[in-house]
């Protein structure tokens, strides 16, 4: 058997799960150049267990499985910077959210507080439920004190199924 | 000229920050102005400059000086070039005296400026003493011949010999191998435009061969070398081939007929040759060779040779040329990995060396250009490159081979290529440094392509029972320790001098650098030549270059050789020895200690002996005068009359 092993896991490159993983990504982690710039500048450094770079490479010697049952997938904080600074524009970000799409098709467990964020979204099409304005006297104004809109809430099916469709799930 | 009172000017650089920084220039103006015999003391920012070389020639003209001291950077640097301006200023060039105050001083002492100033003065206070004793020296035109020799026949060779044959100048190309060509001939293609490299190196080849005025000698090496006129004269050593050069037509009946079979060099040892063979099929010139060695004197090859070509009685020639010029271009090894000792046990067919990948996918090679697995000849799905094999290796060669990493990303795409998209090829690195034009688009399609590269240099390399090796590596962006089973194993091993370049080196008296390539005579402004006169160097005998750096590292070598050889003369060197013959006693001492067999002491008519110094030999050492015991041989402006004033000063 020729190929790859992690000497510490025992875990094989799993190559078709790496081809659906990198299949939505403009440049694949192929291309990294190994230099860390995305770690540098990583504004959840503190909080992940695997850095930008080690998923890029992970990634992209085929070490796909336990970056998709990981939990540094989720503490990422989106903030794209890693994807601006990138110099071969190798995106750990759109990586990362692919690896999170990965993980909800698997009926991973996922964080809580990103569980709430779904749910609210499947009930409201939106990622947060309307809050109450709060003045400097601690005075709360709701949408129709202030002369707003009622909010139009709940999802439709049909638009349900294109937002996910939208972004890759399914 | 230069004699009566000393009037001396003393010119100070800055170097910008590099000397006044440290030192206090304007305290160093105002002491040596005081110097005896100064007239003139100025500092300038930036006295190699042209307004500072302007401002030397006015000084010479307003003050009718006559002696010149520059305190600035070392000698080496731009010593020639302030002669010329005592020159232009009507001076003789060698009434100039060079205080290095930089490199001597304010490098050395930066963080003691005080001390630094203090020394700078001694070091112009001594150098004004010497000016005040130099003598002019006139320079004779020596005649040099319009002949080069160039050694070796690699493309660095090949192409400072055709470029100095269109310069009108005769080549005698001499190679120790049978055929030219060199390394490049056995390499499959060249990174990064994939250009086949027998393609573009075999029609160079036959243009070298046939050039009216370039006379190849393969199979020849440079037996003795010694200085002569303003030139060389050089014996050549053409080994017996024991085949008719001017006869054999390279049909190879010969070779096909020969019993003996060897591991063939060509090939690194991956298939035969026969005791009679041609080393390749492009070879130039395209004739056989008996290998001594091996042949076993059947005769086989004498019976089928149609063209009578062969000749067992023949013998090595010896031949004396005399040339003007000498281009170095004797090429690199590669080293043997086995020899670090982390590879020294491992026996496996299945680890082999860049160079012998080459010769496995050239079509020209043992499998015709197939990939092989070497244990069991199958294909191999798994290919493992490891770069830096005793590169950058404190145990091996601690420099770096400058081509290895592009040799690995090259031969990644070609194993890709020729396996297919499911063999995994790994690359396994230091550093990865494709530093050249092309080189970085071209690892960035080596990774576009699905090969894997590896941050991480392997340790334990492990054959196993199938033939297969277990590499196991620590990859530094995951922190993961990694397995890896590979049907073939690829060493970028690290690039040595040739083993006989000391010994080449010691005939033409040029100098190594500590990794014992050959030294340049200045490593940015003099890169092609070597520190004496009419010897040059091309490729990688200077240190590692590739194709690219090495075409253009030989085309300079041979502008530089042309623009010496077509002048027609050399200038006799300035500080040679010379004998005040009154009061030489003719003892011999001088002949004894001199290592360049420059002094003979030759009876006059008189019957008075007297020694006599070949202006073309001396090198200027100086021994012959500590050992004189009268005073009568010096070295010009080297004498004891300048050294003693120094010294004095400096004691003082």
């Amino acid at each position: 058997m020729s190929g790859l092993t992690d000497l510490m896991t025992m875990a094989k490159p799993n190559e078709a799960l790496k081809a659906r993983i990198i299949a939505l990504l403009a440049r694949g982690p192929d291309m990294c150049l190994q230099c860390g710039r995305c770690t540098s500048g990583c504004t959840a450094f503190r909080l992940l267990e695997l850095k930008p770079h080690e998923i890029v490479c992970s990634a992209k010697m085929g070490f796909v499985e336990e970056l998709v049952s990981s939990k540094s997938i989720w503490d990422c904080a989106l903030c794209l910077k890693c994807a601006e600074r990138c110099p071969q524009e190798v995106s750990p970000y759109e990586l990362i959210l692919s690896l999170r799409n990965e993980a909800i098709s698997k009926g991973l467990e996922i964080p809580e507080a990103l569980r709430d964020i779904l749910m609210t979204l499947m009930e409201t099409g939106l990622a947060f439920k309307p809050k109450k304005a709060v003045d400097r006297e601690g005075k709360a104004y709701g949408r129709e004190e202030l002369g707003l809109p009622a909010l139009r809430t709940g999802l439709s099916e049909q638009a349900l199924m294109a937002l996910m469709e939208l972004l890759g799930g399914a | 000229m230069g004699t009566g009172e000393a009037k001396i000017g003393v010119f100070i650089c800055h170097c910008g920050l590099n000397i006044a920084g440290v030192i206090d220039v304007k305290r160093l103006r105002e002491m040596a102005s005081k110097l005896p015999g100064v007239v003139v003391c100025v500092d300038y920012p930036y006295m190699c400059s042209e307004p500072g070389q302007e401002l030397i020639r006015k000084s010479v003209a307003e003050h009718g000086l006559n002696r010149v001291v520059v305190a600035a950077c070392s000698p080496s640097m731009h010593e020639e070039m302030f002669r010329q301006v005592l020159r232009s200023a009507g001076l003789n060039p060698f009434l100039l005296e060079v205080a290095n105050i930089r490199e001597h001083c304010s490098w050395p002492h930066a963080h003691e400026p005080d001390k630094a100033t203090e020394k700078a003065l001694k070091l112009i206070e001594m150098a004004v003493a010497k000016a005040r004793l130099l003598r002019p020296i006139e320079l004779k035109e020596v005649p040099v011949a319009r002949r080069a020799l160039v050694i070796g026949g690699g493309i660095a060779g090949i192409t400072a010999a055709l470029d100095l044959a269109e310069a009108g100048v005769e080549v005698y190309l001499v190679e120790k191998e049978p055929s030219i060509g060199g390394h490049m001939a056995q390499l499959d293609k060249t990174f990064p435009t994939l250009d086949c490299s027998a393609c573009i190196l075999t029609p160079r080849m036959v243009q070298a061969a046939r050039h009216p005025n370039i006379r190849l000698l393969t199979y020849s090496e440079v037996e003795e070398v010694a200085r002569a006129g303003g030139g060389f004269e050089v014996v050549i050593r053409k080994k017996a081939r024991h085949v008719c050069e001017d006869r054999c037509t390279g049909c190879g009946m010969c070779v096909e007929k020969c019993p003996v079979e060897v591991p063939s060099e060509f090939d690194q040892g991956l298939g035969p040759r026969k005791a009679i063979y041609i080393p390749f099929p492009q070879a130039v010139p395209k004739v056989a060779v008996i290998d001594d060695e091996h042949c076993i004197r059947c005769g086989l090859c004498e019976r089928v040779c149609e063209a009578g070509a062969i000749d067992f009685g023949q013998e090595d020639e010896f031949l004396k040329v005399e040339v003007g010029a000498i281009i170095v271009a004797t090429g690199f090894e590669v080293m043997d990995p086995w020899s670090l000792p982390e590879l020294g046990f491992l026996e496996s067919p299945n680890i082999i060396t860049h160079l012998q990948l080459e010769r496995l996918l050239s079509s020209s090679g043992p499998t015709g250009g197939k990939i092989i697995r070497p244990s069991d000849g199958k294909e191999p799905r798994s290919v493992v490159i490891v770069t830096c094999v005793g590169s950058r290796d404190e145990r091996a060669n601690p420099y770096c081979c400058r081509i290895g990493c592009s040799i690995a990303v090259k031969q990644a795409v070609l194993l890709k290529e020729r396996l297919g998209p499911e063999a995994r090829i790994y690359v396994c690195f230091m550093d990865l440094r494709t530093y050249g034009r092309g080189l970085e688009e071209f690892y960035a399609k080596a990774r576009s392509e699905g090969i894997t590269f590896i941050r991480g240099s392997p340790s334990d390399i492990e054959v196993m029972p199938d033939g297969t090796i277990k590499v196991t590596v620590f990859d530094q962006s995951t922190g993961k320790l990694l397995e890896i089973s590979a049907d073939l194993v690829v060493l970028i091993a690290g690039l040595r001098p040739p083993g006989d370049l000391k010994d080449l080196a010691a005939k033409l008296k040029i100098p190594l650098g500590p990794d014992d390539f050959l030294l340049e005579a200045h490593p940015k402004l003099r890169p092609s030549e070597a520190a004496s006169r009419g010897i040059f160097m091309a490729g990688a005998c200077q240190g590692p270059k590739d194709i690219v750096e090495t075409v253009s590292h030989a085309s300079a070598a041979a502008a530089k050789a042309a623009s010496m050889l077509l002048k027609g003369y050399v200038l006799s060197e300035p500080f040679i020895a010379v004998v005040d013959e009154a009061s030489c006693r003719g003892c011999g001492r001088c002949e004894e200690v001199c290592e360049f067999g420059a002094i003979e002491v030759v009876e006059e008519k008189t019957g008075r002996l007297v020694a006599r110094v070949n202006e073309a030999l001396c090198m200027g050492c100086g021994a012959c005068s500590v050992r004189c015991p009268t005073g009568a041989i010096k070295v010009r402006n080297f004498g004891p009359e300048q050294i003693l004033a120094q010294v004095a000063v400096a004691s003082r």
